[in-house]
């Protein structure tokens, strides 16, 4: 074995531990009962395994409830940014229109503010919106970020398509819109997934919006409602374990199924080196 | 202009125009909302009243502020830092993996896709001061490193290095794979030169990969040090800005300020503080990213 080969497998065992380790230990504790955690008597492998941390947090607490407010909203504001940031990325890597390199940078500064800037004026305007405390709050106001991120993305994937092809349907008459619709958007398909999820990602994960904006408890998203669980006067740490474990395994689901798509789009997207 | 030319911008128009709806109405106008209220003595339930610079100036001598500065700085300091040299470590183990390079580029990015109020909660737990809870406790007892149980959130210290440490891991991933993207896209003529001319390893690293991959990094780290001085949710979920204020930092201050003491305008100013700065940030990255899209 080479010098760089076993700094290879040093290195993947390393990184994988750091990785995996935090991911093990939680699910780890959401197959114990609340003694084996409190009397520490199986620390690393739950012994016996229960699955009554998840059926508790099913039946007992409002996680479900949170769980369907958690997906209706990132599922609306995943089509919501879809969208916009098709037409957007579109308009501004295909579209010959004055002020166009100016559209560009602004759209990379937004995606640049930080949420932490916007969250109390931008709840003074929902509320007088009379918004807040409705998942339309949270259908409003995530967009903020997700469609400068997923514009900005869409922008680099239509700027890689071969031009002659949707030259061609406008040379055959079609308009600018059929030639988006028929020509340009199945090619550009695995980028506008890629965008879709990041979307969907972004809004599954938010909390600082979620948790200025709903106070009222069967509002709430995951993971504010999470943040109750932590805080609460109940110990039920399994559940919240068997809660992380829920609210994570989607997203890695999702995240398996178009890793090459995503991981491509971040380096075309943000740091093309 | 042509025909086509007016044709297109009556097209960009309509396709750009529900997001400058957007961003004027959701963005802009609640950012000038925002520099408004900074002027302002706004508390929840009462009319706002001009004030000039009154809330700059009181943050300005406020102690608790100065410890927000000071946090936010080591916070986002040490959580950059420490991503940029895994980041770098990670790209390099990855680009001599010789098989699997994929399986293991995406098993290294889950802690980038996982939610941060997650990872905040596991972290607390890693850290817990039980053993039966906390994982480095419970570890470093059964090799007979530790004695008794330590509380390392408890202290500021430990309370710091918790939160740098939760906020690297959910942010190495993210440097590694656009490290490794870089080092992917370096010629292998220029390594192979580098040979010939009797470079060791670490002089191939030095002359050919670092300087390869120095854009990639520039821009990753203005990257992350505008979204890791903004950062709100692993600090508020693991500390809650505490012990005291030992880990209060300019987002979580800002909504302390603003949600529990319920002075709207003293904590919008908070934040504004940070404004010119973000600028700052943004303009150079702009010009680092828009250089590379116009290439």
């Amino acid at each position: 074995m080479t010098a760089a080969r076993a700094f290879a497998v040093v290195g993947l065992v390393a990184f994988a531990l750091v990785v995996l380790v935090p991911f093990w230990w939680i699910a780890n504790m959401s197959f114990k009962t609340y003694e084996q955690v409190q009397f520490a008597t199986s620390i690393y492998v739950p012994r016996p395994f229960t699955w009554a941390n998840y059926t508790a947090l099913w039946l007992d607490t409002r996680f479900p409830l949170w769980l369907r407010n958690s997906l209706v909203t990132a599922v609306a504001v995943t089509a919501l940014t879809t969208v916009m940031a098709s037409l957007g990325g579109y308009a501004i890597a295909r579209l010959r229109f004055p002020g166009r390199g100016f559209v560009a940078s602004l759209i990379l500064v937004l995606y640049l503010v930080p949420p932490a800037l916007l969250f109390i004026p931008l709840y003074r305007v929902l509320a007088e919106l009379g918004a807040t405390n409705t998942l339309a709050s949270l259908i409003l106001s995530y967009p903020t970020f997700t469609v400068p991120f997923c514009t900005w993305l869409l922008i680099g994937f239509f700027k890689a398509l071969p031009h002659e092809l949707e030259e061609a349907a406008l040379v055959d008459g079609a308009g600018r819109t059929a030639a988006l619709v028929r020509v340009l958007l199945p090619l550009a398909a695995p980028g506008i997934v890629a965008s879709a999820i990041f979307a969907f990602t972004l809004s599954w994960n938010e909390f600082l919006y979620a948790l200025v904006f709903i106070q009222d408890e069967t509002a709430l998203t995951v993971p504010v409602g999470l943040n109750l669980l932590i805080y609460g006067d109940v110990f039920s740490w399994g559940q919240l374990m068997a809660a992380s474990v829920i609210t994570t395994v989607p997203v890695v689901a999702l995240y398996v199924f178009i890793q090459r798509w995503m991981v491509e789009g971040l380096a075309a997207g943000s740091v093309k080196g | 202009m042509s025909r086509a030319g007016a044709r297109d911008s009556g097209t960009a128009l309509l396709f750009l125009s529900p997001l400058f709806v957007l961003v004027v109405g959701l963005i802009v106008y609640p950012f000038c909302r925002a520099i408004w209220l900074s002027f302002t003595d706004k508390l929840v339930g009462y009319p706002e009243r001009f004030v000039g610079l009154r809330n700059y100036l009181y943050l300005l001598q406020d102690d608790g502020f100065h410890a927000v500065v000071r946090n936010s700085l080591v916070f986002t300091v040490a959580s950059v830092g420490l991503k940029v040299l895994t980041g770098l470590a990670m790209a390099l183990v990855l680009s001599v993996t010789w098989r699997w390079r994929n399986f293991f580029r995406g098993l290294f990015l889950l802690p980038w896709i996982t939610s941060t109020v997650i990872i905040a909660l596991t972290w607390r737990w890693m850290f817990d001061s039980f053993p039966g809870r906390g994982f480095f406790n419970s570890v470093l007892m059964d090799l007979g490193l530790l004695r008794s149980p330590m509380a390392l959130m408890a202290t500021a210290e430990g309370a710091m290095f918790a939160v740098v440490v939760a906020n690297w891991w959910r942010g190495f991933p993210f440097f590694g794979v656009s490290y490794l993207a870089a080092m992917q896209s370096i010629p292998l003529e220029l390594y192979e030169a580098a040979s010939i001319d009797g470079a060791s390893l670490w002089r191939r690293f030095w002359h050919v990969t670092l300087p390869g991959v120095k854009h990639v990094v520039i821009v990753t780290v203005l990257l992350s040090f505008i979204w890791t001085i903004n950062d709100f949710n692993i600090v508020y979920v693991m500390t809650r800005g505490g012990p005291g204020t030992a880990t209060q930092v300019f987002a979580t201050y800002s909504y302390e300020v603003a949600f529990n003491q319920l002075r709207w305008a003293r904590g919008v100013t908070v934040s504004i503080f940070l404004v010119p700065l973000l600028v700052a940030g943004i303009a150079l990255l702009s010009r680092y990213l828009l250089r590379q899209e116009n290439a």
